[in-house]
């Protein structure tokens, strides 16, 4: 086991800090590295847009566009969520799944927290 | 008359052995101390699944006789676990398979606010040292900071492992309690404007991403910290278990069967460390009031940081999702939802803020890491 090369708390903390700021740094720069040469980027990046456009057709209409698996209950229960957070005015244009996991990882994490930390 | 000596012999052979004849009263207290982390646990539901067994270990450590820690059994394998770092990889395996670096992928920019609530770490540490307390001690009571068990119980088994009880008392305790810290400083150091930033979504983030995310991050960090190799991993091996999408076997088992045993012996481990003659010192008191101090530095620094990231993008970055880099995985994140949502009814910030949170847990690890190798 080897001395410390310092003993003086400033200059730990100057050093540490430094260092857990260089580290974190490169991985951010790596995780850009890493979506810069994502070969399927290209093709999440049309199909992100593709279903952008459905909705503006169907702006005027009273329905709102529903994708397949998505029952009018469950749009009015969306509608009913949106009006209780005052909303009550704007139209509904479309309810569709997003691909994106988000809500349903944030379920998850609260599970984390009940079990870890 | 032969009889009776015998049984006032034998009556006194089993008194001389028994754990009342040995019984201190630290060891009186100490009980006590598990009785009330116990109610804690159970009554106020303050992180119940590690404070329970926490509580019960510390209650086990006070009976005198029982040779837990010299005799072979299950409670020197228990202790032989958290003595040689072998629990708390186990736990970053399931902590993996349940996080989603998404989030952090999707803006790696919140990694700078995951390093900067490391603050409290670093100025819990200075404070340890000019209270007296060594650079090893300073150091494993200054991850009280990152709000993170697992590694506050890595560094501290090879810093200072007679700290260990008092420590994880202290980590444990104020995790619990970061819906009560965290706002004040939130709030004190943010401005009405501030608080009401709303971020734009975040982008989608690919499977393949995802899945080079932990390789990548397993790699690099290990080779740049070799220390704590074994926890970050771990924790990417976890990760990838998740993102495959082909170990979903794996990824169940890590998340929910062994974690939740390596957390038995993990947290009743912990609590076996609480003897009286350990934890019944003035240092106790001291590691309480410095975990604070590193808890309330750490959520000032990230806020701090959100407000220069909140200048520098042109106000697109709330402030509030700065105190969330402390880890404290997921209860940091929503206390930046609920100040957020008080501040502007309608501005969802926790997807925002897990960004930080899920960095803040590298970002304690890089800080257990850099400390290892410069003070052990």
């Amino acid at each position: 086991m080897s001395e410390p090369v310092t003993t003086n708390p400033f200059v730990i903390m100057l050093i540490n800090m430094t260092v857990v700021f260089i580290v974190l740094i490169s991985l951010g720069l790596v995780i850009n590295l890493i979506h810069a040469i994502d070969p399927t980027k290209e093709k999440a990046a049309p199909k992100k847009e593709a279903p952008a456009p459905a909705p503006a057709p169907a702006a005027p209409a009273p329905e709102p566009v529903s994708a397949d698996g998505v029952s009018p209950e469950v749009i009015a229960v969306i509608a009913a969520a949106l009006a209780s957070y005052g909303y009550g005015p704007a139209a509904i244009r479309a309810v569709r799944p997003i691909e994106r996991d988000g809500w349903k990882n944030a379920g998850r994490s609260f599970g984390v927290q009940r079990t870890l930390e | 008359m032969e009889i009776i000596n015998a049984f006032v012999i034998s009556l006194q052979a089993v008194w001389a052995d028994s754990g009342f004849s040995a019984f201190t009263m630290g060891n009186a207290i100490m009980i006590l101390v598990g009785l009330v982390l116990l109610y804690l646990a159970i009554a106020k539901e303050y992180e119940p699944l590690l404070l329970g067994p926490i509580a019960f270990g510390c209650i086990l450590a006070n009976f005198p006789r029982t040779g837990f820690l010299e005799d072979p059994g299950l409670m020197l394998a228990i202790h032989y676990g958290i003595a040689n770092e072998i629990f708390p990889p186990l736990i970053f395996l399931g902590i993996g398979a349940m996080t989603d670096f998404g989030p952090l992928i999707a803006r790696p920019s919140t990694l700078l606010l995951g390093a900067a609530a490391q603050i409290g770490v670093f100025v819990s540490l200075v404070g340890a040292m000019m209270l007296g307390f060594t650079e090893k001690e300073a150091g494993a009571i200054g991850i009280i900071g990152g709000a993170d068990g697992p590694t506050a119980i890595y560094l501290s088994i090879q810093m200072a492992p007679h700290l260990l009880g008092a420590i994880a008392v202290a980590a444990y305790s104020y995790m619990s309690l970061v819906p009560l810290i965290q706002p004040p400083v939130m709030k004190l150091l943010t401005t009405q404007k501030e608080r009401e930033v709303v971020m734009e979504q975040m982008r989608t983030v690919t499977k393949f991403e995802r899945i080079c995310f932990p390789i990548v991050s397993a790699i690099l960090i290990s080779l740049l910290l070799p220390p704590i190799a074994s926890l970050l991993g771990m924790l990417m091996l976890g990760n990838l278990f998740r993102e495959s999408g082909v170990m979903d076997r794996l990824s169940d088992t890590a998340q929910n069967s062994l974690c939740n045993i390596v957390t038995i012996f993990l947290a009743t481990g912990t609590g076996m460390t609480m003897s009286a003659e350990s934890f019944l010192v003035p240092q106790t008191l001291l590691i309480i009031f410095l975990g604070l101090v590193a808890f309330i530095f750490g959520t000032a620094g990230g806020v701090i940081f959100g407000k220069i990231m909140c200048r520098a993008t042109g106000w697109k970055v709330n402030p509030l999702i700065g105190s969330a880099g402390v880890s404290a995985v997921p209860m940091a994140a929503r206390v930046s939802q609920v100040v957020g949502m008080k501040a502007k009814p309608g501005n969802y910030l926790l997807m925002h803020a897990m960004g930080p949170n899920v960095a803040g847990v590298i970002g304690t690890a890089v800080a257990a890491g850099t400390m290892l190798a410069m003070l052990k």
